[in-house]
């Protein structure tokens, strides 16, 4: 069994333990996420939703803002009393619920998608700069973040609303930088944990600088534990801005976000349920379905990791 | 009688139409105060058939085995509750890496004492002075000051002593040590081993080493076996079967040793890789890279036999002279040429 | 600065009593304490040959590396490549040094990006080291070396994560290969490989000295590996040498007590190698507490009193260099 005569340097054969087509690290992460049910319903009704919010224009029956004076806080379709124009009524201005829910997810995931983008990627830089250089910057960077989280994150995000002023964009300022602490935290400690491995110091010794060690070696393996919290911190924007809308300081009427339609609707609570009922179940829905999927992605992204 | 009898065990993964064998069809015993060593590469199973005897697989892994008898009792057929009982104070396990086999919220004596209360009971002064009396018996120095000392305060030779300090605690009958000195230091293996060797004298206990260093088990056991990709390949005493190996397999690991080489410009090397889990060849696991394959090696699985004291799993074991014998005259077709890993 | 030429007389790496301390917080109110992992090592590498550095945990041969790569900057002493002291190197002159010495890691399994596929992480020296190269000229230049070390075409586009332990050492040797440097520093390159699989990774390694003339230092704790690959053994101990010389001499006759007690303890499969002794008792001392004269007194068989008070120098004994007091009346 010597190769005394076979140069080490020779190319393989079939008979070594790769496959000839190995799955890529998305295909494997796909697959073991699709074997968790509750996250594949999840991102089923996600799509539902993107779908919705991506063609609201050419699926919602009626203009969402348009008022029909005829038809004040019509019930649904199912109950008597209603106009079977509007399927699931009417508000108090007249204005179709179904249509209006519609382009509401249009500007819930558009919220949820900008909030943590512009929060992942500003918590990204200042987590991974903080544990790359350690020392003084690490302490300033991370004691900022402390106390951010030290203060209860709707006190600040209306703190924040305040002072710019109430309106969407605002809102969703305000909510960005309230989760950003979530983000440094995570991609702070991934980092400090990344640094040790060998692959780390091979690239240094290669030659890389600290901008390329950051952000081309060292950010793609933190990506894992930064996917789960951008998923759940879609669905924690959606809630805080629904808040904020609820309470008058996030999107401004007649925008048909959820959270402001439920203000509008509050008063209707007892005698036009539906007003108030429905928006409050689609928040509730894209929220769960927001949270299963993140959970899926946890479990998905861990096993890979473990191995 | 044997101490431990192990019969055909078997240890699937996976599905059950495409199962993996990790372990497949490995016979073995241990007697009172013998020492067995289990010498493999990686991929080989031997952790893996000590972990089903201690019942330490988990669901989805599926044991069998014709029986798997420890002091006459069988293992596979008692309830899991008796089981227990004996697998924690009879059969004592002790594992490669002493860092995360202690915990690290604990000193080294509230470890130990809790070891023995689960299985001995009495008050806390006398575990105490038990668990004192464990730390000197594996020669850990002063050791009433290590005694609250936390793990992450000791080195790792400590470290491994306290671990088998705990295993001894009961004073077990059979001692399984899996890959006990990987982690240490050359000069710290050499006192572990001999530790291990002593203690296992001393209280007439059975040790199972499992290891993939070969000077290790030849120096250490009494007996050895050789797994391959899951199956047993030989077994023998420890002094003839390094001598005089009956099986390819272990003829070509003893060549590949760099000790074997010495004054030679190359080491030999074994061409291909371990079969993994979609690889698995039809015929003999080894065929593909054994020099002597021909044939009917490819196409058939050879089955345990005794050959001159020795038991081999090989068509055509090899002879005093390292020669296959009753191979038919026709030339073997040798391995696939040029595989490397 | 000029170390990519090759001066007579004068050896390709030089050593030149290397130091490395750190110093250790011991809380508030208690004054650093220094850990000297690395205590004046000195040594001299010359081209193609292979210099092993043994010792166990806690000997400063990781520190040793990691000085010799300038992953650190040695506390005291200085590295020479070809008679050039490298000590604080402009950006140019570092590109010039990464071209002349790198490192394989001990880890297969982490010394990989797992985010990478292996034409990237092997085409990272090139870009950041040879940017005159382009990406065609870049990518050509990694399969090359790929078909050096014996590893398929089609691995170009694959991850880690699908190899085997052997095939990614072979990967970690491509990559140390590819700016064709003249020294490679293998920290424990084979450690974590099977017995079979190690042979083929020492032959290749072998094989491309001889090929690409390359000199290694090679770090390892197995001594049967140290011998069948070195020319020249340093054995350290606590961040010091304790013997040095040409491998044969200091495996035929070891002098240093702790060269003995390391070659003994390793065990052996041919019962005539195996040497009867008492294994070695007592653990490595603290490297931030070091005893006093030689770090070795309090396990050797044979110090005295002059040896826990004088630290040995090394001095040449026998065709080696050794750092014992008493080694006359040992040999």
């Amino acid at each position: 069994m010597t190769s005394q005569n076979t140069p080490s340097t020779a190319p393989q054969n079939a008979a070594d333990d790769t496959m000839s087509k190995p799955p890529s690290p998305f295909m494997e992460t796909w697959n073991y996420f699709r074997k968790n049910r509750g996250a594949y319903v999840g991102l089923i009704v996600i799509a539902i939703i993107l779908f919705v919010a991506a063609f609201a224009t050419f699926i919602s029956p009626y203009d969402p803002i348009m008022q029909d004076r005829s038809a004040f806080l019509k019930p649904p379709i199912w109950m008597e009393g209603a106009d079977p124009r509007y399927i699931l009524g009417t508000d108090a201005v007249g204005r179709d619920i179904l249509s209006r829910l519609i382009h509401g997810a249009q500007l819930s995931v558009s919220i949820g998608v900008f909030v943590v983008i512009i929060s992942m990627m500003a918590g990204i830089v200042l987590g991974i700069v903080a544990g790359y250089f350690r020392g003084w910057i690490e302490v300033g960077i991370m004691r900022l973040m402390d106390i951010m989280l030290s203060l209860p994150s709707l006190i600040m995000a209306l703190a924040i609303v305040a002072i710019l002023g109430p309106g969407l964009e605002n809102a969703m300022l305000a909510i960005a930088i309230v989760q950003l602490p979530h983000y440094v935290r995570l991609s702070r400690a991934s980092v400090v944990t990344e640094l040790n491995k060998e692959y780390v110091i091979a690239s240094q010794i290669a030659g890389a600088g600290h901008m390329r060690q950051m952000f081309i070696n060292i950010l793609p393996n933190c990506m894992a534990p930064l996917i789960v919290q951008g998923t759940l911190g879609i669905s924690s924007a959606i809630l805080d801005a629904a808040a904020l809308g609820f309470l008058g300081l996030g999107a401004q009427p007649p925008l048909p976000e959820w959270g402001t339609m439920l203000a509008e609707a509050r008063e209707f609570v007892g005698s036009a349920w539906w007003v108030i009922t429905f928006p409050g179940i689609c928040i509730l829905v894209t929220v769960l379905a927001f949270n299963l999927m993140g959970d899926g992605l946890r479990d998905a992204l861990d096993p890979k990791m473990k191995r | 009688m044997a101490l431990l009898e192990v019969k055909n065990l078997t240890v699937e993964f996976g599905s059950e139409d495409k199962p993996f064998r990790a372990v497949d069809s490995v016979s073995y015993s241990v007697d009172r105060g013998e020492v067995l060593g289990i010498v493999g590469e990686s991929g080989s199973g031997k952790s893996v058939s000590s972990l089903a005897i201690m019942g330490l697989i988990d669901f989805p892994g599926r044991v069998t085995a014709d029986s798997l008898t420890f002091d006459g009792q069988d293992l596979l057929k008692m309830s899991a509750r008796k089981r227990r009982a004996i697998t924690g104070k009879d059969i004592a396990m002790i594992f490669q890496d002493p860092m995360s086999a202690l915990n690290p919220c604990f000193t080294v004596e509230a470890q130990i004492m809790e070891a023995l209360q689960v299985h001995e009971g009495g008050n806390k002064k006398q575990r105490r002075e038990r668990a004192l009396d464990l730390l000197n018996q594996v020669g850990i120095p002063d050791a009433k000051s290590r005694m609250t000392a936390y793990p992450h305060q000791l080195s790792g030779g400590m470290s491994q002593r306290v671990v088998i300090a705990m295993a001894i605690a009961c004073q077990p009958r059979l001692l399984i040590a899996d890959e006990p000195t990987t982690a240490l230091d050359v000069t710290i293996q050499a006192q572990i081993i001999d530790l291990l060797l002593k203690l296992q004298d001393d209280s007439d206990m059975g040790l199972l080493l499992i290891t993939h260093d070969l000077a290790l088990v030849s120096e250490a056991a009494n007996r050895i076996q050789v797994m391959y990709a899951g199956q047993l390949f030989e077994s023998g005493p420890a002094d003839s079967i390094f001598a005089a190996p009956r099986h390819p397999y272990t003829q070509a690991l003893l060549e590949a040793l760099p000790e074997r080489s010495v004054g030679r410009d190359r080491l030999s090397t074994i061409p291909g890789v371990v079969p993994g889990q979609y690889d698995r060849p039809k015929g003999c696991l080894l065929a593909p890279r054994c020099r002597y394959a021909n044939d009917h090696c490819i196409a058939d699985r050879p089955e345990v036999n005794d050959f001159n004291g020795r038991d081999v799993r090989c068509f055509y074991p090899l002879n005093d002279q390292g020669q296959p014998t009753g191979q038919p005259t026709s030339q073997p077709t040798g391995q696939n040429a040029g595989e490397t890993v | 600065m000029s170390f990519l030429d090759s001066k007579p007389g004068v050896p390709l790496l030089e050593s030149d009593d290397l130091a490395r301390h750190y110093g250790v917080r011991r809380g508030i109110g208690k004054p650093d304490a220094t850990v000297k992992a690395l205590d004046g090592v000195s040594f001299t590498l010359e081209s193609k040959k292979t210099l092993a550095v043994v010792g166990e945990s806690g000997c400063g041969k990781s520190t040793l590396a990691r000085q010799l790569t300038l992953i650190e900057k040695p506390s005291a002493g200085a590295l020479k490549i070809n008679g050039d002291a490298v000590g604080n190197l402009s950006d140019k002159d570092a590109k010039m040094f990464r071209r002349t010495v790198q490192m394989i890691f001990q880890n297969p399994y982490g010394s990989l990006n797992p985010r990478k596929k292996v034409g990237q992480i092997l085409g990272e020296p090139i870009l950041l080291n040879m940017d005159h190269l382009g990406r065609k000229e870049r990518e050509e230049r990694v399969r090359d070396t790929m078909a050096k070390v014996g590893l398929r075409p089609e691995f170009y586009g694959r991850y880690p994560h699908m190899f085997s332990g052997g095939q990614r050492q072979r990967i970690s040797i491509a990559r140390a290969l590819i700016l064709e440097p003249k020294v490679i520093v293998a920290d424990e390159p084979v450690s974590a490989l099977d017995v079979s699989v190690q042979a083929q990774v020492l032959n290749l390694m072998m094989d491309l000295q001889e090929e690409m003339n390359v000199a290694y230092v090679f770090i390892s704790h197995d001594l049967s590996v140290v011998r069948h690959i070195a020319d020249d053994v340093m054995v350290m101990y606590l961040g010091r040498v304790a013997e040095k010389g040409p491998t044969e001499e200091i495996f035929a006759k070891p002098l240093h007590p702790y060269t003995r007690a390391l070659l003994a303890s390793a065990p052996k499969i041919d019962p005539t190698h195996r040497v009867k002794s008492e294994p070695l008792t007592g653990e490595l001392p603290s490297p931030i507490n070091p005893p006093s004269g030689c770090a070795f007194h309090k396990r050797c068989p044979f110090a005295n009193e002059h040896c826990s008070q004088v630290r040995p120098e090394l001095r040449m004994f026998e065709g080696r260099e050794v750092a014992c007091h008493r080694v006359e009346e040992i040999a």
